[in-house]
């Protein structure tokens, strides 16, 4: 009889050693995976999550990311067939908000400091028209144009001030024969949204000017988008030659071999221009005489929960630990070269060349990319209309006022002003 | 003699036994999925959650929607002339080579059938992109030449004019797949029996009366196989595009075959890219 008491408590020790066990193991097993575009970005990203592994031993978060180009279908084919990662970036705006009306992305809104860290205006771009938000904001881009300050400085150039000071030194660069420019078409997107998007702001009036268009205040068709398309008419001229068939890669390594000495992009370039052997630096697009300078500092990145996870919770705990004051420092320091952080308690970031293109979107207005909040996702998309007018008006096959007049017609088909 | 011929009398469930695995591949594979695909046009969606028939809905999209038939047709046009380049240049290239390669006894006949043919093997993602660089305006070897030749005025952006990029991919991939015919067209003229060149010869006949009335007739099946088989894949391309110019079919639409519409459409023809 005696015996069983020491039994029991034998076995009893033992179950819950097993238990404690299981737990502690189900504890540091918590692995996540992380969905992203940003290929280019592996190093830097697995440095900010061991950073937060440290913190929490438990969790192990697994950067994951796909090809930039189809990462929107990729994830949306994953989360349709339940495949998606535990966290992933996520877009902003129309695109975002689409995969949250689906149900693929957890409604973050309550995660406690959420609204302290990020202001109504900083969480926008990832909240629906409710003002839920779907993601946690991450990080910004900037866009402006890269210079080699070396040429400037032989050929006695300053950095211009307005638009016509622009077109007049990209007149002295060529006649120097060298090709002021280094953007061209082969790829597309660039055109649209390195520069097209990039001058919008300063043509159209920033945030409010855009904001006017989408609430039908103004046609898409006046004459602030025409001088939008006259300035990609404009600089056609001063791009490389053969510029129709050169890709964004192309144009990367004309302003990096100092055959361009101008380079409309955004500030995540920078990142491939560490090395370089000359003096580069980046100055905003300049605005037409008589008008304000804007500066497109567009929010990007997100980071969304998705709902089916098997460790929401663990997700929570990432997210908190990304925006909170004592990772500030470390995202600031691990974020990759060339995107700015958006939380209001973010670290001043070291590199120069970085802190002069933030130093930019600080002493201009800024605004985002003009066809990313509401026009962007219909048939057709206003951001394929303006693709094709900025090529159709380079390439000669248009006039600007006929481009602008192709983006009001394609938008007058869905596009209800005001919605 | 007996038992041969009793197999071949209940040899229908044998042989049918021995066609299942190749029958099963192909259901599965060929069989389901277009049958399945032409279920899905008529549906809406993503194609994951079949709640939205729409009947003809889509089909009337696709001819009847200005902006949609534009496209549409302007690819099938597009598709035409890819298809005419290549029975032209690829075709009478490859009747060439192999006439050449099949004719008097040449030095190193079985190099230049394996030079013909290497690039067949080659992943068509790798000859693109390579032929992307020889044809790069700033850096492309074709441009460099041209000018060292005093002939700058027509180092154009071959792939970035609407007007010569069609005819610049179609050229390329003529030149990737020429090997095909020549193997084709060789195997066919090497079964020609030898008696009818001689006495063709005897008669006198030279070679072009030889070639006219002798290979190209009995060539004519070959000739058949080979049109049919350049149409099958001429209006299935996409990768020579994709890899070349992209899935949007630039510049303005002029390289868009009947495949890059779809592709484009897929993927999101609305894409915000990188980053």
């Amino acid at each position: 009889m005696k015996k069983f008491p020491a039994l029991k408590a034998i076995a009893a020790c033992l179950a819950l050693a097993v238990v404690a066990a299981l737990g502690a193991s189900a504890q540091a097993n918590v692995k996540l995976t992380m969905g992203s575009w940003r290929a280019d970005d592996v190093a830097q990203m697995n440095q900010l999550l061991a950073a937060f592994s440290k913190k929490y031993p438990n969790i192990e978060i697994k950067f994951d990311p796909t090809n930039p180009p189809d990462y929107n279908a990729a994830l949306h084919l994953q989360l349709q067939s339940g495949i998606g990662p535990d966290l992933m970036y996520a877009r902003s705006y129309d695109t975002g908000i689409q995969l949250f009306k689906e149900g693929y992305f957890l409604d973050v809104t309550d995660l406690p400091g959420l609204k302290k860290v990020y202001s109504d205006l900083a969480r926008a771009p990832w909240a629906d028209a409710a003002g839920r938000s779907f993601a946690v904001p991450f990080c910004a881009v900037s866009h402006g144009v890269y210079y080699n300050q070396d040429i400037f400085k032989k050929l006695g150039i300053k950095v211009p001030e307005t638009w016509e000071d622009f077109l007049a030194v990209c007149k002295k660069i060529q006649a120097a024969g060298i090709s002021p420019l280094a953007n061209g078409l082969a790829d597309q997107w660039d055109i649209n949204e390195v520069v097209l998007m990039n001058v919008m702001p300063n043509f159209v009036g920033g945030a409010a000017g855009r904001i006017a268009y989408e609430n039908g205040k103004a046609a898409f068709n006046d004459a602030k988008i025409v001088a939008a398309f006259q300035a990609m008419k404009d600089i056609a001229p001063f791009c490389p030659k053969g510029f129709e068939a050169l890709t964004y890669n192309d144009e990367n390594a004309l302003f990096v071999n100092q055959k361009a000495a101008m380079y409309f992009d955004g500030s995540w370039t920078m990142a491939s221009f560490k090395d370089l052997q000359f003096n580069w630096s980046v100055f905003a697009p300049p605005p037409p005489k008589g008008s304000k300078g804007f500066v497109t500092f567009h929010p990007d990145t997100g980071i969304a929960i998705n709902p089916k996870s098997a460790n929401v919770e663990a997700c929570k705990t990432f997210l908190k630990w990304l925006y909170s004051d004592e990772a500030a420092s470390i995202v600031s320091n691990t974020i990759p070269t060339g995107f700015f952080p958006i939380a209001s308690n973010a670290a001043p970031i070291k590199d120069a060349h970085a802190n002069a293109f933030l130093q930019m979107s600080k002493s201009h207005p800024t605004d985002v990319r003009f066809a990313w909040p509401k026009i962007m996702s219909g048939n057709p998309s206003g951001y394929n209309l303006m693709q094709d007018g900025a090529i159709a008006v380079m390439t000669g096959k248009m006039t600007p006022k006929d481009a602008a007049d192709a983006l009001a017609a394609g938008l007058a088909k869905w596009y209800v002003p005001g919605k | 003699m007996r038992r041969r011929s009793k197999t071949r009398q209940d040899g229908w469930g044998v042989w049918l036994l021995f066609a299942l695995p190749a029958i099963a591949v192909y259901a599965v594979f060929m069989a389901f999925p277009v049958i399945n695909s032409m279920r899905l046009s008529f549906f809406s969606g993503s194609g994951y959650s079949l709640n939205n028939f729409v009947g003809f809905d889509n089909y009337v999209r696709l001819f009847a929607d200005a902006e949609v038939s534009k496209r549409f047709w302007c690819a099938f046009k597009n598709n035409w002339i890819f298809f005419g380049i290549t029975m032209l240049v690829q075709n009478s290239f490859g009747l060439l080579f192999a006439l050449i390669l099949t004719g008097k006894p040449l030095r190193g006949r079985a190099f230049y059938r394996t030079v013909i043919f290497i690039p067949v093997t080659l992943s068509v993602l790798v000859t693109g992109y390579i032929w992307k660089l020889i044809l790069n305006p700033q850096w492309g070897a074709l441009n460099i030449l041209l000018e060292k030749m005093g002939l700058g005025s027509l180092a154009l952006p071959w792939l970035g004019d609407p007007r010569s990029a069609l005819a610049v991919v179609t050229l390329v991939s003529a030149w990737q797949w020429v090997g095909m015919p020549t193997m084709m067209f060789m195997a066919g003229l090497e079964r020609i029996p030898e008696e009818l060149f001689e006495s063709a010869q005897i008669d006198g006949a030279g070679i072009w009366r030889s070639f006219a009335r002798i290979k190209l007739p009995l060539l004519m099946p070959i000739v058949g196989i080979v049109t049919v088989l350049t149409f099958v894949g001429n209006f299935n391309a996409f990768d020579v595009v994709y890899a070349m110019e992209g899935a949007n079919g630039p510049p303005d639409y002029s390289t868009d075959l009947m495949g890059t519409p779809w592709a484009s459409r897929t993927w999101g023809s609305a894409r915000p890219s990188p980053p």
